[in-house]
């Protein structure tokens, strides 16, 4: 007997889709209607780990475990650690992340999740100048003009469009496409550049000359230009900040291109001055393209119950933050962090190779539905049910609205929650509490 | 006259939170005080006993208190943090935030600094022999002024966002810096002898002397032709203009 | 669990008790007559106890509050301690983590904290963080003034679908009362817009200010909602805007309220009363507001006192927290809400010798002191916008000693001299007067005296017990220690439990989250329904099954009961 859901939400990036139609049967997903073609793939789920499993050290096989034999040697490993990471976070629901947060308290760990390796820029940016933004539907029914800023929507955010920010028709905006500029600016000509109305090239590493060039005419003082700018001419510069400024609702859109290259989160920084004094002329609003669909929950979660939104060091009690210092791969590549908590999150895939390397010589406990390339170098491995899917709970949409994810099918494993509960519960027995 | 002498009685790896190593919590204070205070190995409680060995001779207070530290403090944070008298004499490499918000009295260090040394600084000297990493004199996260009095001197090379948000003060580089010296500052001098990149960004108030060569302008200065500072013809230029800056770039 | 509060000098305004030695008897939780032999005794020895506190206006929880977290670590590395056995870690000063927000507020005292604005699609998060405070009371008043389901109403002159609206729409954000911000003014700042004056049309909606705000209030009152409208009114941050105030005060007029409180409480006087017309003839006009309050019946206020040092603004009033960040070069952050509401976050430092802000600490105080009755002048700092919360034992001391007003006032910018009254009032409020400001009136305001602000029986056991003899104090004198002793209370006692004694949280039970079940005749709702599909079909971004708030985020409910009653209404 085939159930079909209607309106649920998509656990796949940070678009958070939620208009999917789920077909299943036999407690198996056999259709997700609506999704692109990456959040149906993760729906329909692979790789999964079977049951939890252990091994001495690095190089041996992994054995088969059973679950609480797992959680105490993740709880030994964390407890005994001076310098705990808990890192990942980004697959998991809030209300993972409060029980994250409770356990790096109680260990004196430090938190953080996959923003430091994407977005984690942007937050330091938004701590020099804030974040003059609003939600998608704000922008699917003003926007006029929509710039896309090393981002690449149709590779990355496949829906993003469609539902938000190009061919999207709203109440200001019922000519959808017709009715707007698209403008990518980029070091290279993506298939989001392909379908703008118009591509400006930055060379290199350049994107915060070309901000600040831009703010330089916005603000009256183009004379101080000189004749190009990152290897944009000062015309092409000139004509874009007309076009910026004469539009009726404008938006931008950063992604990696913007957060990674040089200068990093000063690029962010600039970018949202210049949103900032846009506003002087017409309304502007700026986003950045996160990645993960729940990336948004944990900065969210972790600042309510912290203060701050990631990289927080618990070490002395206290919640201390400063990513530089506290981030998981300030550490890592210092060879600071003597025990590791992995957790809805692939540190193995994304961190440098001298992070990865040092993964590799401590103690590493997993905790995931899936097989990747953490599972690799960790010592213990605790597969759980997928959130989203699996397990019903709240995310945030990259534009920080909260929706609730509904159960699709029932669980094969344990929840996350219910592994960080008996490990948090393990770790104060063990520590005499 | 009060000496404390400080040396590392092991290697350290996981970084050490020291901020008790200051003039003004030492001062007055004797072997036994010493050994016995606060410092954090990640999350481990120890002391500093469990990690250095100390000998103080005579006693006095923090303006007439010199603390000499001997060997490598590469993995120590935060020393001389809040000081305000005294002097610091490290003959080594420390960890970060050497030196923050202290508001007097005088550190030197033979060796390098990690990032945030001087944060917040107010007063007081820092010398620094070797290099100096990331945001050097700068602020904390969020807070619109870095440091604001004292001089900070670094004969080798700064790494990027040296003297961010800068509100006053002085900071000279004998080597080379990174991108984005002085960035948002809003008073304050600072010399780079060697050569950097995109310095001055949003610059409202201060002085930035560059005598190596500029990489990368920032397009957002306006040319006021050459000046002599002390003897020597530089470019002038003033802004940040996008923030209406009274600003001053010179290059050499 | 019996608890009896024995030889307290006790505060209860709504009960006529002021000082008398009055016994408190305490049974699950509630006030009762009396309590057996084995309860247990709190010898208060003479010392001042009152009510819990009830704040009706601040700002702790959802979208807003947390974007002023995330854009100022600066703020939040400020007021750390770190956790113990009993609790978990506090951060921040203006913008404190949920853990310090509780525990703050319930060593001051209170227990009871209204969370002053929600849009209804961020609602889920407000209730995310308002499930995670700890110890008090909550709730959460819900964004009305900017919706374009109220708007295409107002204009339709659809009273029907508007009370049916409104209803649906507290449902939908689990929330307690509609508040109503810079009507009209939040669609216009979707364009970067703002109306300047109760009578302008907002485009594309051909409604007006004053006719959002007036249709508001009928709405309320056919729905017989606990609370009336909470209105933060236009023109906010511009110099002259006591007219606006006095203007919209002057709406409540066509409306009767539905039962015994206001028709309209107008929010943070502070920032509504100025007088002049540029920064350079800026005055108070609190005095005007006062009068007005003494001759009229229907409308409430509260103070948003200024408090210097630290701040960080955020309200749904979009245009005036760009303003705000052109004005102070600050980071600004903004965060419209798509078909509902607008808001910004902008920090900002309040200077002693800046004449604008000694001229609007002035404010609140002339407010609360030349208006007669203290029920219509309820004690906020509008927090974190006026300041922090945690400064109310501050405000309290000024208003109890002129003494410290006149040592204040010495150290402030001379304009505090003449562009306010405040240096030659020299009234002075007792114990009665602050526990009206603080608990009585706050829970009248709300509609919520039949369980808060008072120490009748079948209120809630919310009790605090201060350091203070009343009648051995002189609080003109001795403000000093009326601060200190408001700042950490003896006792805290919630829900008949004690969660503070000498200062220090000794249990953390949650609290509770009121909100408002309003019903309406089901044809009614489903009329509107059609609407609201539509626009969920055209223009919502997320879809209609989406967009209401679970009962998973409302774990400990207390649901209030209202719904249309026929009411008189011009």
């Amino acid at each position: 007997m085939a159930t079909v859901i209607t309106d649920a939400l998509c656990p796949f990036c940070g678009c958070v889709c939620d208009d999917l139609t789920i077909v299943t049967e036999n407690n198996k997903i056999i259709e997700a209607k609506h999704a692109c073609k990456l959040g149906a793939a993760k729906i329909m789920g692979h790789h999964r780990i079977k049951a939890p499993m252990m091994r001495k050290d690095k190089h041996s096989d992994f054995k088969e475990v059973s679950y609480d034999e797992a959680i105490n040697e993740a709880a030994a490993i964390l407890a005994r650690s001076k310098r705990p990471l808990l890192y990942g976070w980004a697959s998991a629901l809030c209300e993972v992340h409060k029980k994250g947060i409770l356990l790096a308290e109680e260990l004196g760990a430090i938190i953080d999740n996959t923003a430091t390796v994407c977005h984690g820029p942007s937050t330091l940016a938004v701590h020099e100048k804030g974040l003059p933004s609003s939600t998608l539907g704000q922008i699917k029914n003003r926007a006029d003009v929509v710039v896309f800023w090393g981002s690449n929507p149709v590779q990355a955010h496949p829906r993003h469009m469609g539902r938000y920010s190009v061919f999207a028709k709203g109440f200001f905006s019922e000519k959808g496409r017709k009715g707007r500029k698209i403008i990518v600016v980029d070091v290279r000509k993506t298939e989001t550049a392909n379908i703008a109305d118009e591509y400006i090239q930055v060379a290199q590493g350049s994107d915060y000359l070309v901000l600040s060039a831009l703010r330089a005419i916005l603000s009256g003082h183009a004379d101080v230009v000189p004749a190009a700018v990152g290897g944009v001419s000062k015309e092409q510069l000139s004509k874009l900040v007309d076009t910026m400024k004469t539009a009726r609702f404008g938006a931008v859109f950063f992604g990696m291109g913007l957060t990674q290259s040089k200068s990093r989160y000063k690029n962010i920084d600039n970018a949202i001055s210049l949103i900032t004094e846009l506003n002087s002329f017409t309304k502007y609003v700026i986003m950045p393209m996160r990645g993960h669909y729940n990336v948004t929950g944990f900065g969210q979660v972790c600042s309510w119950e912290t203060g701050f939104a990631t990289a927080v060091d618990f070490a002395r009690g206290a919640p201390y933050y400063n990513p530089g210092e506290t981030a998981a791969n300030d550490l890592l590549m210092r060879k600071e962090t003597d025990a590791a908590m992995i957790i809805a999150g692939d540190a193995g895939a994304h961190f440098p190779a001298d992070s990865v390397r040092h993964l590799a010589k401590i103690p590493v406990v997993q905790v995931d539905p899936y097989w990747n390339p953490t599972t690799e170098v960790a010592n213990v491995v605790i597969p759980v049910a997928i959130c989203g899917v699996e397990v019903e709970g709240t995310a945030y949409r990259m534009d920080g609205v909260s929706l609730r994810f509904r159960k699709m099918i029932e669980p094969t494993h344990p929840t996350d929650i219910e592994i960080l509960e008996k490990i948090t519960e393990r770790v104060k027995e063990i520590r005499g509490e | 006259m009060q000496t404390v002498t400080i040396k590392p009685k092991k290697e350290i790896r996981i970084s050490v939170e020291a901020e008790n190593i200051s003039p003004d919590k030492f001062a007055g204070k004797t072997e036994k005080d010493i050994l016995s205070m606060e410092a954090w190995m990640g999350n481990h409680k120890t002391t500093l006993g469990e990690l250095f060995s100390v000998m103080v001779e005579g006693s006095g207070p923090a303006a007439d208190t010199k603390i000499v530290m001997d060997g490598d403090f590469s993995r120590i944070k935060r020393i001389g943090e809040g000081m305000t008298a005294g002097l610091i004499m490290i003959k080594g490499n420390v960890d970060m935030h050497l030196g923050a918000k202290m508001s007097g009295g005088k550190i030197s260090v033979t060796g390098n600094v990690d990032s945030w040394a001087g944060r917040e600084m107010k007063g007081g000297e820092l010398i620094i022999e070797g290099n100096a990493a990331y945001y050097l004199g700068a602020g904390y996260r969020g807070e619109t002024c870095g440091m604001r009095g004292g001089k900070i001197t670094v004969l080798g090379s700064a790494l990027d966002f040296l003297g961010e948000h800068m509100c006053g003060g002085e900071i000279i580089v004998k080597g080379n810096a990174g991108i984005l010296p002085g960035l948002s500052n809003n008073g304050g001098k600072i010399v780079i002898e060697g050569n950097t990149s995109r310095p001055g960004s949003e610059m409202a108030k201060g002085t930035i002397i560059v005598n190596g060569t500029v990489d990368e302008m920032m397009p957002v200065f306006k040319a006021e032709g050459t000046e002599a500072v002390d003897g020597i013809t530089y470019r002038k230029y003033t802004g940040d203009v996008i923030v209406n800056g009274k600003g001053v770039l010179y290059v050499k | 669990m019996e608890l009896l509060i024995k030889n307290g000098a006790v505060y209860d305004p709504f009960n006529g008790i002021a000082g008398d030695k009055t016994d408190i008897s305490i049974k699950d939780g509630k006030i009762v007559d009396k309590v057996s032999s084995s309860a247990s005794v709190i010898d208060a020895g003479g010392r001042l106890v009152m009510s819990g506190g009830v704040d009706a206006h601040s700002h702790i929880a959802g979208a807003k509050v947390n974007v002023g977290r995330i854009m100022r670590p600066e703020d939040t590395r400020s007021g750390i301690k770190p956790r113990t056995k009993i609790t978990r870690p506090y951060t921040g000063y203006t913008v404190p983590n949920v853990y310090a927000m509780g525990y703050r507020y319930a060593q001051m005292g209170y227990t009871t904290v209204f969370e002053a604005a929600q849009a209804i699609m961020k609602a889920r998060h407000t209730h995310e963080e308002l499930e995670e405070i700890p110890i008090i009371d909550k709730g959460a008043l819900t964004l009305f003034g900017s919706n374009w389901p109220t708007m295409d109403y107002v204009r339709e002159k659809n009273m029907d679908k508007l009370a049916a609206y409104v209803a649906w729409g507290l449902l939908a954000s689990r929330g307690f009362g509609i508040k109503c911000v810079n009507p009209g003014g939040g669609e216009m700042w979707g364009f970067g817009k703002n109306v300047t004056g109760l009578d302008d049309v907002v485009p594309n909606f051909d409604v007006t200010p004053a006719q959002i705000i007036v249709s508001l209030m009928k709405a309320n009152e056919m729905l017989g909602l606990p609370h009336s409208v909470h209105l933060h009114c236009n023109n906010l941050g511009k110099p002259g805007n006591y007219k606006t105030t006095l203007a919209s005060m002057e709406l409540a007029k066509q409306v009767k309220p539905s039962k015994d409180r206001q028709v309209l409480h107008v929010t943070h006087i502070t920032f509504n009363c100025w007088g002049g017309t540029n920064w350079g003839d800026f005055e108070s006009k609190a005095d005007e507001i006062a009068n007005y309050l003494n001759n009229s019946e229907n409308v409430t206020t509260d103070m948003g006192q200024l408090i210097f040092g630290s701040a960080t603004t955020m309200t749904a009033d979009g245009p005036v927290q760009y303003a705000n960040a052109k004005l102070l070069h600050a980071k600004w952050a903004n965060g419209d809400v798509e078909l509902e509401d607008a808001s910004g976050v902008v920090p900002i430092f309040y200077a002693r010798q800046v004449s604008i802000h000694a001229i609007m600490w002035a404010m609140g105080l002339e407010l609360a002191l030349l208006t007669k009755d203290p029920y219509k002048v309820l004690l906020t700092t509008d927090h974190p916008n006026g300041g922090p919360f945690v400064n109310y034992p501050e405000v309290i001391a000024l208003l109890m000693s002129n003494k410290k007003r006149q040592e204040e006032i010495k150290t402030l910018h001379e304009a505090v001299h003449k562009r306010t009254k405040i240096p030659g009032i020299e009234r002075e409020l007792d114990f009665n007067d602050i526990a009206i400001m603080t608990r009585a009136g706050s829970a009248k305001v709300l509609g919520l005296l039949d369980t808060k602000g008072h120490l009748g029986v079948g209120a809630d056991a919310d009790i605090s017990i201060y350091d203070i003899k009343p009648d051995q104090i002189d609080p003109s004198v001795e403000h000093a220690k009326i601060k200190s002793a408001f700042q950490s209370a003896a006792y805290t006692i919630k829900g008949g439990e004690v969660v503070v004694k000498d200062g220090q949280i000794t249990a953390t039970p949650m609290g509770r989250t009121f909100w408002v079940d309003a019903t309406v005749p089901e044809e009614q709702t489903e009329i509107m329904m059609k609407d609201i599909r539509m626009k969920f079909k055209n223009y919502y971004s997320i879809s209609l099954a989406n967009y209401m708030v679970q009962d998973a985020y409302v774990t400990h409910p207390k649901v209030v009961k209202a719904g249309v009653i026929p009411v008189e209404v011009s």
